[in-house]
């Protein structure tokens, strides 16, 4: 088995979701692939265009559903050829990689998702997969968005930010730069939707600590102040799941770029990630 | 471990017997620098040098190495697994290909690399240490494993120990070029040793090293080394234990591509770079450090990343000798 070689996949459907990302339906040309292919919410793949290159992209649909689903932003030449891509094309596949979020230890609890832009992409998965199996207690979604327009999956969550309660979901949305339909939408639920960042949505809401699982992603500067107002409501840092980036090349812990750490204790964000807890960012340098 | 004595009259037979596996590579001079090259008979071997410019791992983690090429738009796997002989490789250069075995052997496998370890014979040799060695200090200046066979140098001879079964049956093969050991010989070594012991000049701390470098993170001392160093890479290059690779698809022509990797360094600025131009080591401070972090992480079953060898000094253009940074890093906690 070669572990760099990917397997052909069709791009079923492309779908506009912000002017900068694009959601991408795949399914693998080899059915008993398309059987057997399953991960965990929080694992990514590596995205194969032969002849052009690879690169890392988080896995943004649930394993309760297929087909497989990447929310790809456009950063850099890359992805920017892979945007170009329409319907039929094939695109090679591997993973998938690193360990996800342990969404079997958290079954019983409290989820408190929290997410930053395009942060709400491998976040989406956890949704999906609590809201599927049931298997969870309570699930709360804070997102921090820059603008209206730069929400993600904006129907997915308008929908549960009106009918979420009736699946035991809340979901609240904070915003930067004001446009009619925030205001709009801040009039109508206005417990659930304000102008600020992402931390001000934890005004007003009370966890059980003891039963709660945080949950994190989003760009390197949210980390801080999320996990500060966290800590302030007594979650263990054990308890704080967070998904980190790194520049991921081979995926599986060889080519070293993403090595992080210090003489004491030195991980892969591929391997030993990207989802880890705040005990180990307080434990290894340099992971956050 | 078994023993034989290699006379040094059978020496250029011995040498000659291997060729039977496949092509030798071993320690040639030319300049001022020894390389690992091609051999075609013994006497091209300059045998009592002390360091190779690059390390054996370029016989396994090839500097460029092509993994698939296109072929009617899906990829075709490369590699070759072609048997080889290394000969003379110090126990130092045996230790960092442990090192690398455990990365690239882990699971999942690394199927180029597993391809050329198994396909290599390896010929270890003793050697004698120069003023940048500071291999006694991490234990790598003795190998008790990771050779076929290992010869010591003895006055009228080669003691050899032989470390696996292919060795085994080199030498059982060759039966008629091998003595037993005499208690003259095993003297003879053990004085050889003892001498060898005594001639190293150099001496890394490395009694809680990892802790003490993790507790001087914020130390002045990296500002002031990352100020000299030329983040030129050169160290990496030449590290026996370095192996990050850097991947890019290649067109051949208008019709054939190539996916191939090659050495990367960890002071390139584009070495912790992701989408979007978020550069998790931006300066050369945060590079210079984290590849001395990498070189001195202390994995508790194997030791450390460095095994002493001593080619980042000596081809560092700037200098920087790495003892000596990690002493001064120790210093500035005390």
């Amino acid at each position: 088995m070669n572990p760099y070689e990917s397997h052909p996949a069709r791009i079923l459907e492309v779908k506009d979701l912000t002017p900068r990302e694009k959601l991408f339906t795949l399914r693998f040309l080899d059915e008993k692939l398309n059987e057997e292919f399953t991960f965990r919410p929080g694992q990514f793949v590596i995205v194969d265009v032969p002849g052009f290159g690879e690169f890392p992209i988080s896995l943004c649909s649930s394993p309760t559903r297929s087909p497989i689903q990447l929310c790809i932003r456009k950063a850099g030449r890359m992805t920017k050829f892979i945007h170009g891509m329409k319907e039929g094309s094939v695109v090679g596949i591997r993973g998938p990689y690193g360990n996800g979020f342990p969404m079997e230890d958290m079954e019983g609890s409290n989820l408190i998702l929290v997410a930053g832009g395009l942060g709400m992409a491998p976040l989406r998965s956890v949704l999906w997969y609590a809201l599927d199996t049931g298997k969870y207690e309570h699930v709360w979604l804070f997102y921090g968005t820059k603008a209206y327009e730069e929400v993600l999956f904006r129907d997915e969550v308008l929908h549960l930010l009106k009918h979420g309660s009736a699946m035991n979901c809340t979901v609240k949305l904070a915003y930067e730069i004001e446009s009619p339909s925030c205001i709009y939408l801040e009039q109508g639920f206005s417990d659930r939707v304000c102008r600020g960042v992402v931390t001000d949505l934890f005004r007003g809401e009370n966890f059980d600590v003891e039963n709660s699982y945080a949950l994190i992603c989003g760009p390197p500067i949210m980390y801080r102040f999320v996990i500060r107002e966290l800590l302030n409501r007594k979650l263990s840092p054990g308890r704080i799941y967070m998904t980190l980036e790194r520049r991921m090349r081979c995926g599986v812990g060889k080519c070293g770029h993403c090595v992080v750490g210090t003489s004491v204790s030195m991980k892969y964000i591929c391997k030993d990630g990207p989802v880890f807890t705040y005990w180990d960012a307080l434990s290894t340098r340099g992971l956050i | 471990m078994r023993y034989v004595k290699l006379p040094s009259g059978n020496f250029e037979d011995f040498f000659n017997s291997l060729k039977g596996i496949g092509q030798i590579y071993g320690p040639v001079k030319e300049g001022k620098t020894h390389h690992f090259r091609r051999v075609e008979e013994a006497g091209q071997m300059d045998l009592k040098y002390t360091r190779t410019m690059l390390p054996p791992k370029k016989f396994f983690v090839r500097p460029r190495e092509r993994l698939f090429s296109l072929e009617d738009g899906w990829w075709r796997k490369e590699g070759d697994g072609k048997p080889f002989v290394l000969f003379g490789v110090h126990s130092c250069d045996v230790h960092a290909l442990k090192i690398l075995d455990r990365v690239y052997l882990s699971e999942p496998v690394d199927p180029y690399y597993a391809r050329r370890r198994k396909s290599a014979f390896i010929v270890g040799i003793s050697c004698l240490p120069d003023e940048l060695c500071f291999c006694k200090s991490l234990g790598t200046h003795f190998a008790m494993d990771g050779f076929d066979l290992f010869l010591h140098e003895l006055p009228d001879g080669w003691l050899v120990r032989i470390g696996s079964v292919r060795g085994h049956e080199v030498v059982w093969e060759n039966a008629r070029l091998f003595d037993e050991v005499s208690d003259e010989d095993i003297a003879n070594f053990k004085a050889f040793e003892e001498r060898r012991a005594e001639a190293f000049k150099r001496e890394l701390r490395s009694e809680g090293l990892a802790d003490t470098l993790d507790l001087a993170y914020n130390s002045p001392v990296w500002k002031e080394y990352a100020e000299k160093c030329l983040a030129c890479g050169n160290c990496n290059l030449v590290c026996p234990t370095c192996r990050c690779y850097e991947v890019c698809d290649r067109w051949v022509d208008a019709y054939r591509a190539v996916r191939e990797r090659r050495y990367d360094s960890c002071f390139m600025e584009s070495h912790g770079l992701v989408a979007g131009g978020h550069n998790f080591r931006p300066t050369r401070l945060d590079r210079f450090r984290h590849r001395y972090y990498c070189k001195s992480y202390f994995d508790p079953s194997a030791g450390f990343n460095c095994v002493g060898c001593g080619r980042c000094d000596e081809f560092c253009p700037a200098g920087i000798e790495h003892v000596k940074v990690l002493d001064e890093i120790r210093g500035s906690l005390e």
